[in-house]
């Protein structure tokens, strides 16, 4: 009876079993051998495909339609991670920057196009592809300290310029081959979908979002799931105007960048997801296409000589022109370019859609494939001498990078969360918020945590909850010794304490029912000043008004209604 | 300037002697301006039928190929379907036929990327009645020899009572009109265009799950492979293929799904 029932797996059971196996052991393996993660996931996607084990056959549907989902989820990730603040801190570097990496690739790809004989359309799609790259080394750097260096932060909000432009190319290319009216015609059609394109993304999606955000705000899965349904509905959005949904994904991601700062905890579940199943899919997807057989052939590896050429030496000769316009010393100029030269997620997104297009064919795949296994594995390499060239100064930190709120028990004010959400959005800031009790005071209750969380998500502040036990000024300083916060909103009146090296900011609720505010200790002027336009802001419907000098006399902040209950219980 | 300089010495040393277009080497068939395509059965209800044959799915994408390989016209030759599944193509360019890509046959013959999917499909006379696995089992069952389908019939579906084993679907359909047999398992493209072509004659009762396509066919080792490929893939981004199955085939969405598991 048992033997009888046993049967070799088979259909999708086994598909997923092979697809996450990769995705578990292919990083793993290839990590041993000092080689990045993502090379493994290409590798396996190889051994799992019809070119290897066959384990995934040439016609099935399942992983290269996951791989779809993945592609966006990658597009709407790289939009998200993309650091607007340097983009702002840097402006005219970045911009000039960001034309000088897009134009020069773009006409090394234009060259060689032509030179190949290939069609117009490919031409240009090859030219997008060299345009624009993936910041995967900037980690390095930025945990060597070097996240401040003009130079590095030009590079990094070059990167919005280069991928949003590289995007655009890919959408009039695309657009030219999928409809069937005339050039004129589609490009009109683009330049209407991308205006509406620019319309969602800059203004109804911050604002839908950030309300369904606070609306569900003690529900994580449906917080989470908020974020997803923006990130499809901009991507189908971007299909009805004839542009690849991957740029609807795009702009999603820089539209909701602020509202899901890098550090925040939304963030943390959308990198988990996408870390652990949709990016992996897509570019396990992308290895069911490395073909040995095509790879290894005089023709592709040729072609893949000329496309790094291309691509790599494009990427150098921008660094070069932008670092002499701008005096960036040589080890500058060297981070720029190992910022700029790898090659990954845009570059396998512009791929895949030349060969769904059938602009490419497989052997211009492996041949891209070769680029990104090659810029990857250099920039990683070089990476790790160019942190040891490169000066290190004082690390400029954005005001509401990093913003602790500090409360006694049962948790902060209303006017305190109002004042951290206005400090932290414009920079995209996440935060913490530290509630501190009385050593003897009961432990706070699940429930009454829950309900604290959500009454600080319901403020549109996306960051972490913690409890501490002993008085406020002391859990003060020591929080800022440990999580080095950008500036502290203290919910007490009556808080005198002085904390080096940080700004703090105090709020209280007066009598009359307004929120204020007054700046304590450390804060030079120019922090005060800006403490000052974001909180006293007068197109803001509730704005805080500072009051000078000493904690008053009518006691501290008031608690919420919801606090309040949360204390009774 | 300097990139023009850096990749113009790049192309030098390469001797620009990449013989590939971005899409492929271009296509080079047997008969000068002219797509040679091999299909089996003609008239084939959906795919090739109507005066000489020109009308249908796979007549349509012939025609469709043609203009994108900047073919003048296209010319059909009827070869046995057992030999164009192995490639052998008697001088055609290639095969349109309703051919699964199987690794058996990829020994002896290459397979263009999909054009269709093609999950199995229930064709039934019209007075038979069948909604699960179960009430299928019930049925009379023929089943083709060469067919990639009939191991399905046999593990999936396990006919209660033997099928009727014919020699290729010519003779299967013959079985089902004549009454001997009520069910037979196709390419659901195929069974939506037989049942369009004798309404009152088949109809589909369901689809069961699987993830098998329909592919063209070439002689393996062909150099055309990776121009009909990427010709193929173009075809499916523009909508002329799904254009083509919605004119021709009907939506294979409306068909119900009989779950194999129940």
């Amino acid at each position: 009876m048992l033997v009888g029932s046993i049967q070799t797996p088979s259909g999708a059971v086994l598909e997923f079993l092979v697809l996450f196996a990769v995705i578990l052991f292919g990083p793993v393996v290839i990590r041993r051998f000092g080689l990045p993660g993502l090379i493994g996931l290409l590798l396996g996607g190889y051994a799992i495909g019809s070119h290897g084990l066959d384990l995934i056959k040439a016609g099935d549907q399942t992983v290269p339609a996951l791989g779809q989902l993945g592609l966006l989820y990658l597009m709407f990730m790289a939009g998200l991670e993309l650091d607007l603040h340097m983009l702002r801190r840097q402006r005219t570097a970045a911009v000039a920057f960001g034309l000088v990496a897009f134009a020069v690739p773009l006409g090394a790809g234009l060259l060689i196009g032509w030179a190949l004989g290939w069609s117009v359309a490919a031409t240009v799609l090859l030219g997008a592809l060299f345009s624009s790259h993936t910041l995967i080394v900037y980690p390095t750097l930025r945990d060597a300290g070097l996240g401040g260096n003009r130079a590095v932060a030009s590079a990094v909000g070059a990167t919005v310029l280069t991928d949003t432009l590289a995007l655009i190319v890919l959408a009039i290319v695309a657009g030219t081959q999928t409809a069937s009216a005339r050039i004129g015609v589609v490009l009109v059609e683009i330049t209407i979908g991308f205006a509406v394109l620019v319309g969602v993304a800059a203004f109804v999606l911050p604002r839908v979002v950030d309300a369904a955000l606070r609306m569900w705000s003690g529900d994580r899965v449906a917080r989470y799931l908020v974020v997803v349904v923006a990130l499809l509905a901009t991507a189908a959005i971007a299909e009805v105007f004839g542009i690849e949904p991957i740029i609807g994904a795009f702009f999603a991601g820089l539209s909701l960048n602020r509202l899901v700062p890098n550090e925040g905890q939304s963030m943390d579940r959308v990198e988990f997801f996408g870390s652990a199943v949709f990016v992996p899919v897509f570019v396990v997807s992308i290895g069911l296409l490395l073909d040995p057989s095509v790879m290894f052939t005089a023709d592709t590896l040729e072609l893949a000589g000329l496309i790094c050429l291309g691509a790599l030496g494009g990427k150098a000769i921008a660094c070069l022109l932008a670092g002499q316009a701008f005096g960036f010393s040589w080890p500058e100029r060297a981070a720029m370019y190992v910022l700029t030269a790898p090659q990954a997620a845009a570059t396998l997104a512009v791929t895949l859609i030349g060969f769904e297009l059938g602009l490419f064919d497989t052997s211009v795949v492996n041949a891209v494939l070769v680029l990104i296994l090659v810029s990857i594995s250099a920039a990683a390499v070089l990476s790790q001498r160019v942190v040891t060239w490169m000066p290190r100064g004082v690390e400029q930190r954005a005001l509401g990078e990093k913003v602790l709120v500090a409360a006694t028990a049962p948790g902060p004010s209303d006017t305190a969360m109002r004042a951290a959400t206005r400090l932290a959005r414009p920079d995209g800031g996440h935060g913490e918020v530290v509630v501190a009790r009385m050593d003897g005071d009961p432990r706070p209750e699940p429930a009454a945590l829950r309900a604290l969380e959500r009454h600080v998500f319901g403020h549109g502040f996306d960051g972490r909850l913690t409890t501490a036990v002993g008085p406020l000024a002391e859990t003060v300083t020591r929080v800022v010794c440990e999580s080095e916060p950008s500036v502290v909103v203290v919910d007490d009146a009556e808080f005198d304490t002085l904390v080096p090296g940080v700004p703090l900011v105090v709020v209280r609720l007066t009598a009359s029912g307004e929120d204020t505010f007054r700046v304590l200790g450390s804060a030079g002027n120019e922090d005060a000043r800006e403490i000052a336009r974001r909180l006293d802001d007068r197109r803001t419907p509730r704005k805080l008004r500072r009051w000078r000098g000493g904690p008053p006399g009518d006691g501290a902040a008031r608690p919420t209604d919801e606090t309040q209950s949360i204390a009774r219980r | 300037m300097l990139a023009a300089v850096t990749v113009g010495l790049g192309l030098a040393l390469s001797g620009c002697a990449v013989k590939h277009g971005a899409a492929g080497a271009k296509f080079v068939p047997k008969q000068r301006g002219v797509l040679t395509v091999a299909t089996s059965f003609l008239p084939a209800p959906g795919f090739w039928f109507g005066p000489g044959e020109r009308l249908g799915f796979e007549a349509g994408l012939a025609r469709a190929l043609a203009h994108k390989l900047g073919l003048a016209r296209v010319r059909v030759v009827q070869v046995p379907f057992a030999k164009v599944t192995h490639g052998r193509l008697d001088g055609a360019d290639i095969g349109l036929s309703q051919v699964t890509p199987t690794s058996e046959r990829e020994q002896t013959a290459d397979f263009s990327t999909p054009y269709l999917t093609a999950p199995p499909g229930v064709l039934a006379r019209t007075n038979v009645e069948a909604v699960d696995l179960n009430s299928l089992r019930g049925l009379r069952w023929v089943v083709a020899r060469v067919s990639t389908l009939t191991p399905i019939v046999r593990d999936v579906v396990q006919p209660a009572r033997p099928p009727l084993v014919v020699e290729d679907r010519a003779t299967a359909l013959d079985a089902l009109r004549s009454g001997r047999a009520d069910a037979l398992l196709l390419d659901l493209p195929v069974a939506l265009g037989l049942a369009r072509a004798e309404p009152g004659r088949f109809q589909v009762l369901g689809q069961l799950s699987g993830g098998e396509s329909l592919a063209a066919v070439l002689p393996k080792g062909s150099p055309n492979l990776d121009i009909v490929d990427s010709s193929i893939r173009a075809l499916t981004a523009d909508g002329k293929i799904a254009g083509l199955a919605s004119r021709w085939l009907g939506s294979q969405a409306d068909v119900p799904l009989i779950r194999s598991s129940s």
